[in-house]
């Protein structure tokens, strides 16, 4: 600015020194690529856990049983023993019904998840940018850390900044929240209905044919949940219920019909093959339907 | 027998080559070719700059940057890179990036300078995967010094057309009050004298300085700004001109007239044409960058001079919006979208932007009034190349490093939101702030850049 200036003009801006350093600025944050890992890193309960952890509770559960037998056995003879054993056995089944009081709770995060749905319409209509983030801060406050929707939330607060209004924040959560979310969903719908297909494609008889198809549905629901950051093992929600169900009797009735168009045509290999094609096509189409209506429910 | 076959065979070979590459430009290439043009100081090189260093690091590292930019997702971007462009030397972004990290700003424009910024998304549909693996988003920048802008609405004016509205400009405010000194050295001149060498050298300096004069006090519509730079292709000491005083124009037999309008008619054919053709060629997109604080920074009656120089401006650029068939086959390039930039905006504080965006609506009123009645797109922004400043201790505050190495605390009174509102005797003196020493991480985190980007290749 000249001299000039300054001497005609009154200045409209007033500048002290403060006695603080201009604090360094942070690189912008980097876009991690390896999201596939971040799924993977919280993986549910395997079945071979499952099992030993079946196991487990079974040895508990009858451990448990008899102990309290010999407590209320031993009471007569034994008061303040049987006391401190009968209180040491209240505290570990109180321990225990904390932790099932725990998964019960886990177990109604689908519906919770639904409650706290995000309301984009009243959302669009909005200018205020506060607000607007403070709804999808609470919104995100449900997913689980190590989810594949907290790490697209994380990318989403990183690129959020004071220059961007309302509705560029709303569109920025839709594109890098939203639609990298349903994205990662649809592809493991698909990658499990392969599956599913697969395995009925080369199951031996109907009883193996329908556990797997079940456990297929189940280790469905729980990785698109998982996507959507609930965690693992919670899908207590009625209608995915009924449509597992659904799924697994017109799986049935399908089976029936294939089976007669077999006998039908003649028992030869290509009968049995155009038998377990057809069957494993139907599998993979419920599994879709089944993987879609869970989506429909999250989203 | 080999020679005559080959003979034969390369040039076919040559045009099939020729022909392929000109199938995947037809396929696989978008182009966008932007005229970025802005008056002197209005931050064109910094902006070049900042906008390869950005995409460089986005592409590369894949840092966050530019999150509104939805035309480039950054996970489809396979790799960026940068190429000449034929008859232009190559911006010196790796000069102004060691200057930046000297802590000195990019030194002024001189000469044009040209690039191509290839940006290669990966293709994810399923089938055009494999039909077309991929495509090249072409961005072809051209720089040059402001000061050639303003001499281009020269080229439909004749010298004493030229020389009356040049009088008239220096007549009115704020023009006037910084050319007493060529309006007295005028007055005193002998126009009876003969035009030697020395003597129109003399006339020419003078007025010269009156135009750097202006230029360091916020003037924006200097004419021929081409005389400001000795970079520019027209030598101004043996073929310059001036505005003549209407006893000395009006009268076509005068020794004076006969050499002023012969050296103008050089400049408009030996400079001013080919500048045109070259430089602001073929063009489908333009930025018109705005320094705002040009005007804030001196009067009122500066911002009304900037709008009338950018009302100008306009009438100089082609605007229609061709289709596609006279777009590729007829060649016939029209700018069919417009961002109007207000630049530097990271010297005001958050809260002082929806008036400064206003400002900027008000001072481009009259070039969007040249669009009406054609399918033209336009937008405004505002746009910070890089973060020089932080938030103050309140909404109308802002702290940044001064030249002498202080940090600190700037108070704005509220910002105009009409140019009428702005008080006559008031200015927001523009902040001085050094290069920081974090300029990098302050050039990624720069604003308005991606909304920018996003409107010009939607």
């Amino acid at each position: 600015m000249s001299a000039d200036t300054s001497q005609r003009y009154r200045s409209k801006v007033t500048q002290r020194t403060i006695n603080t350093v201009q604090p360094e600025a942070d690189m912008p944050a980097k876009i991690e690529e390896d999201t596939a890992a971040i799924a993977v890193k919280k993986r549910g309960l395997s079945l071979g856990t499952s099992t030993l952890l079946l196991g487990g509770a079974c040895a508990i559960g009858f451990g448990v049983f008899s102990a309290v037998e010999s407590v209320l056995q031993r009471m007569d003879s034994y008061p303040v023993t049987a006391s401190v054993l009968g209180t040491l056995l209240a505290g570990f089944v109180l321990c225990m019904l904390t932790l099932v009081g725990r998964e019960v709770k886990g177990f109604m995060n689908v519906n919770r998840h639904m409650d706290r749905r995000l309301d984009y319409a009243a959302l669009s209509e909005s200018t205020d940018k506060r607000a607007i983030l403070n709804a999808l801060k609470s919104h995100a406050s449900a997913f689980s850390s190590h989810s594949y929707a907290a790490h697209c939330y994380r990318t989403f607060s990183q690129a959020v900044n004071s220059d961007q209004d309302a509705q560029e924040v709303l569109s920025l959560y839709r594109r890098t929240v939203t639609q990298p979310v349903d994205k990662r969903a649809q592809e493991l719908i698909r990658k499990e209905s392969m599956t599913a297909g697969s395995l009925t494609f080369i199951s031996p008889n109907h009883l193996i044919q329908t556990l797997m198809i079940v456990w297929i549905s189940f280790r469905t629901i729980r990785r698109v949940a998982q996507v959507y950051g609930l965690r693992p093992g919670t899908f207590g929600n009625w209608q995915l219920f009924k449509i597992l169900a659904q799924n697994i009797a017109a799986q049935s009735i399908f089976d029936l019909a294939t089976d007669e168009v077999a006998n039908q045509i003649s028992g030869s290999l290509t009968a049995r093959f155009m038998e377990n094609s057809a069957e494993a096509v139907a599998v993979g189409a419920l599994n879709v339907r089944l993987g879609k209506a869970l989506v429909k429910l999250l989203h | 027998m080999r020679e005559f076959f080959n003979q034969i065979i390369k040039p076919v070979q040559s045009l099939s080559g020729q022909g392929m590459s000109q199938v995947d430009a037809w396929f696989l290439q978008q182009r966008h070719r932007f005229t970025i043009t802005g008056l002197s100081r209005s931050g064109k090189s910094m902006l070049f700059t900042s906008l390869m260093t950005i995409l460089k690091y986005r592409s590369e590292e894949k840092y966050n940057c530019l999150p509104l930019l939805e035309a480039l997702p950054i996970d489809l971007v396979e790799h960026m890179r940068l190429e000449p462009l034929p008859g232009y030397d190559f911006f010196p972004v790796d000069e102004h990036m060691q200057a930046l990290a000297r802590g000195e700003w990019p030194a002024p424009t001189e000469q044009a300078y040209g690039f191509k910024l290839i940006v290669r998304l990966r293709q994810t549909s399923t089938l055009k995967k494999y039909l077309m693996p991929y495509t090249d988003v072409v961005f072809e920048f051209i720089d040059y010094p402001g000061e050639w802008i303003t001499d281009l609405p020269l080229l439909s004016k004749s010298f004493v057309q030229w020389s009356d509205s040049a009088w008239a400009q220096q007549a009115s405010e704020p023009q006037k009050f910084y050319a007493t000194e060529w309006h007295d050295f005028i007055e005193e001149f002998d126009f009876e004298q003969p035009p030697t060498r020395e003597a129109v050298l003399a006339v020419v300096s003078q007025y010269r300085k009156y135009l750097q004069h202006a230029k360091e006090n916020g003037i924006s519509m200097l004419q021929p700004g081409s005389f400001l730079i000795d970079g520019s292709g027209f030598d101004w000491r043996s073929q310059g001109f001036a505005p003549l005083p209407s006893k000395v124009s009006s009268d076509v037999s005068h020794p004076w007239y006969k050499t002023f309008a012969r050296h103008y008619e050089a400049f408009q054919k030996q400079w001013l044409q080919p500048l045109k053709d070259n430089t602001f060629r073929e063009t489908d997109k333009q930025i018109i960058l705005v320094d705002l604080f040009e005007g804030l920074n001196h009067s009122r009656q500066h911002l009304y001079q900037l709008k009338e120089t950018l009302s100008h401006l306009a009438e100089t650029f082609v605007y229609g919006n061709p289709n596609w068939f006279a777009r590729h086959v007829l060649r016939q390039h029209k700018i069919g979208r417009v961002a109007f930039v207000a630049t530097k905006t990271d010297l005001i504080p958050e809260a002082q932007k929806p008036n400064m965006l206003s400002l900027l609506k008000q001072v481009s009123e009259g070039a969007v009034a040249k669009f009406e009645g054609k399918p033209i797109e336009f937008e405004h922004f505002l746009v910070s190349a890089i973060k020089t400043t932080d938030a103050g201790s309140n909404d109308n505050a802002l702290r940044y490093t001064n030249a002498d190495g202080a940090y600190v605390e700037a108070d704005f009174e509220a910002l105009p939101a009409k140019l009428k509102d702005m008080e006559a005797d008031a200015h927001y003196p523009v902040l001085a702030a050094r290069v920081p020493k974090d300029h990098l991480p302050r050039m990624l985190n720069g604003r308005g850049l991606d909304r920018l980007l996003q409107f010009l290749l939607n």
